[in-house]
């Protein structure tokens, strides 16, 4: 077994009085993709964001039990939250290009890391494009804006962006569901070829994406973690029957 | 690559690893009879065990990607083809077991002659032939290769009807062999059903490859269909 | 039917242009007005001159100095606080009623009267301060008039900003300060030159902010320092029309003095408007 990056312990997540997640018990290990699924208000893209702390964006978040990632208490007084983003990166579901130009867009992350050596950047930026998939595409046009780009380009720059400050767990929250067929399944392609090297929590809504790119589903319903298990096992012979009548299509 | 394409070779990869395991089963019962191997025998018994894992693991990983990719066209084709194919090869696995415990129960090896006479051999080796072919055209997708097993089955349909007198006719002239000349007679059915489970590998083979049906098509209508294109 | 449809459209339509028409129509007479009567004031000499016999004769260099030095001195003083401000109540402060009790201030202080401040602006900057009748006590009084115009455009301006540059900025381990220096604010950038715009139109049309804090009717010579007094355009103007030794005959050096007034706003905003322009440019949306 590799080694424990993600996990909750009798997690529960408040908005102010709304209880949306109630004691999550989840982990996840190096180098697997975990996708999370259920309808929407399950809960699912609120734990994700406890992992790299975007909930306290939000006011009138509360948070009781454990947070752990690399066996660090995530919430604990003297954590330093730059830090965890930066170990623990993020791509969102509508892809969020700054409006720079696509070297400065990938650059951002290294700068405001405070690295300001020119050729480790720019061999830093080329990698990073590179490991997305995207270097074909846009090595000719690195000074032109983000904004040129199509949108499924635009999303894999945004994880060109995540993978350049070097995390060793990735969130996405639904980050295909805002694309085309074909750059869906690009994305779908890089998450594969990504779990090599990173851990990758997954949002999305998209049961067939899930089965395509998971080694692990966990299903929520009203902020419970339902079913945690094997993406297979959850497709294949899910346990308990709200798991079934999600899968199946056949909810509520 | 694709995460769906490194399943679906991984699945190729195994069925035709399965695939050669059965056809080594076969040709080594050949050899159990020819020379009265008991080793042999053993081989084929040890072995079947793994034709038994490979079936379940196949049958497992079908049913995943069916699951979780939901693989469309030529990709379902081949899912639903091989999900058959492993099916068949089992079956086939089940038959050489069947003809190496004949062996093995046999106290001295059957004459011959005898297995001259119901061309045993024969039947062998078209089995053989008849299961490489089909493995030679699953993996090369070659569709003229799989027209031919047809026309190879036939061929055993033909011995196995004459079978029955020629057997009748060996124990008539030694009626004291009669429980070796019926095991004769075993083997020649079972290699007949060898040679019915290689001929629906290779309707499963079409259907992956033309996207048709041919069970329960005669050649010959299907030949006629293909002048009425 | 379709007809009476097509009918009621047109006579729809036809009101609504002539009502925009007849809001343009009235712009061009007044500038035509004023272009008109003031065009043969200016020159040369007119510019840059001294005002002379009684406002009669010269020029109204002082008063051109005079409106420039209180644009310049006001916007370096609100501007950045005005900005600064901005930043504080829409990115820093949570929904709260201090939030709230912030930004009604802000619309108060934009209501109070011209007047007022100038009151105000004589009180503190004039007398208590000792800053004396001063284009820094001007200065400052404009500036303070306009820091609700510039606070509440920088506010819209950082509202306008898509959250999810913020989320995607802090995401990547990003500060909130580098956040808002880096992604937050060039976006919102040329979205607050507007206020800069609308302040500085305001200010070098202001005449009751001024009267009590420094502006004079008459200066021989050009103030040397911020300290000093000044002339500016649009109290130069109301002395002009209204209190002259020789109202009549300086009647055209007042329309040249209200034409040469027009024509600094304009300039001034076509400039800001090229720098606008180039902070757009900055930001690659497209």
């Amino acid at each position: 077994m590799t080694d424990l990056k993600i996990e909750t312990r009798d997690l529960d997540l408040f908005y102010g009085d709304f209880q949306a997640l109630k004691k999550i018990n989840f982990l996840a290990h190096e180098n697997t993709v975990t996708a999370f699924i259920g309808p929407s208000g399950c809960g699912k893209s609120t734990l994700l964001r406890v992992f790299n702390r975007m909930n306290d964006l939000i006011d009138n978040v509360k948070i009781s039990g454990k947070a752990y990632v690399d066996g660090k208490n995530i919430y604990k007084k003297d954590i330093d939250i730059d830090e965890l983003r930066k170990k623990v990166g993020m791509v969102f579901q509508k892809p969020n290009p700054f409006p720079k130009s696509i070297f400065e867009n990938v650059a951002y992350g290294l700068r405001v890391n405070g690295i300001s050596n020119k050729t480790y950047i720019t061999d830093k930026v080329e990698d990073s494009i590179k490991k997305a998939a995207l270097w074909d595409e846009v090595k000719d046009k690195l000074k032109k804006s983000a904004f040129e780009l199509s949108g499924g380009q635009q999303q894999r720059l945004c994880i060109a962006r995540t993978l350049a400050i070097e995390p060793s767990i990735i969130l996405m929250d639904e980050p295909a569901s805002a694309l085309d067929p074909i750059s869906t399944a690009k994305v779908e392609d890089l998450i594969y070829e990504l779990k090599a090297n990173y851990t990758i929590v997954i949002v999305t809504h998209n049961m067939q994406q899930a089965g395509r790119v998971s080694d692990h589903t966990a299903f929520f319903y009203l902020g419970e973690l339902v079913e945690y298990d094997e993406t297979k096992r959850i497709f294949t012979n899910p346990k308990d029957i709200r798991t079934q009548n999600y899968v199946t299509g056949r909810f509520g | 690559m694709n995460h769906l394409d490194a399943e679906l070779k991984n699945l190729n990869k195994d069925i035709v690893a399965m695939w050669k395991l059965v056809i080594d089963q076969l040709f080594k019962s050949k050899q159990a009879i020819e020379n009265f191997d008991k080793d042999k025998v053993c081989e084929v018994l040890a072995s079947e065990k793994r034709v038994d894992a490979f079936e379940l693991k196949i049958n497992m990983d079908c049913e995943n990607i069916l699951a979780l990719f939901n693989p469309l066209a030529n990709d379902l084709r081949f899912v639903l083809a091989v999900l058959k194919i492993n099916y068949n090869l089992e079956r086939i696995g089940d038959y050489s077991k069947g003809i190496v415990k004949l062996i093995k129960n046999a106290d001295e090896p059957f004459e011959k002659k005898s297995l001259e006479e119901a061309s045993i051999y024969g039947m062998f080796d078209v089995c053989l032939e008849m299961l490489t072919d089909s493995l030679d055209a699953f993996e090369h997708e070659n569709n003229e290769k799989v027209r031919g097993i047809f026309k190879k089955d036939d061929k055993l349909d033909v011995v196995n009807k004459s079978a029955n007198k020629i057997v009748a006719s060996l124990i008539k002239h030694n009626p004291k062999n009669v429980l070796s000349y019926l095991d004769i007679l075993t083997i020649v059915r079972k290699l007949e059903r060898v040679g019915d489970q290689t001929k629906n590998i290779s309707e499963e083979i079409i259907f992956y490859l033309e996207a048709k049906m041919v069970r329960h098509m005669k050649v010959k209508e299907e030949k006629k269909e293909k002048k009425d294109k | 039917m379709n007809t009476k449809k097509k009918i009621n459209q047109a006579i729809a339509f036809n009101i609504f242009r002539l009502i925009s028409l007849s809001v343009v129509a009235i712009l061009v007479l007044i500038l035509g007005f004023i272009v008109y009567h003031g065009f043969s004031a200016i020159s040369w000499e007119f510019l840059t001159a001294m005002p002379d016999e009684g406002m009669t004769r010269g020029g109204i260099y002082p008063a051109i100095i005079g409106t420039l030095c209180l644009i310049a001195g006001s916007m370096v003083f609100a501007f950045p606080i005005g900005v600064l401000s901005g930043i504080y109540v829409n990115e820093y402060l949570k929904e709260s009623w201090w939030k709230r009790f912030l930004r009604s201030m802000t619309d108060n202080l934009g209501g109070i009267p011209s007047i007022v401040f100038g009151l105000f602006g004589m009180a503190l900057f004039v007398n208590t301060l000792g800053f004396g009748d001063s284009i820094i006590a001007g200065s400052l009084t404009l500036g303070l008039m306009v820091l609700p115009v510039i606070i509440r455009t920088t506010e819209e301006a950082l509202k306008a900003v898509d959250n999810s540059f913020r989320l995607g900025s802090y995401a990547l381990g990003a500060t909130k300060l580098q956040t808002i220096a880096k992604v937050v604010l060039p976006i919102a950038f040329p979205n607050i030159i507007t206020g800069l715009i609308l302040s500085i139109s305001r200010v070098s049309g202001e005449t009751a902010p001024i009267l009590f804090t420094g502006a004079t009717y008459f200066l021989g010579q050009l103030p040397k320092g911020i300290f000093d007094q000044f002339m500016a355009l649009p109290y130069h103007l109301y002395v002009l029309t209204t209190s002259g030794t020789n109202v009549e005959e300086s009647r055209p050096m007042a329309y040249g003095t209200a034409l040469v007034l027009i024509m600094i706003v304009l300039v001034v905003n076509l400039l800001a408007n090229a720098l606008r322009k180039y902070f757009g440019k900055q930001v690659k949306m497209k």
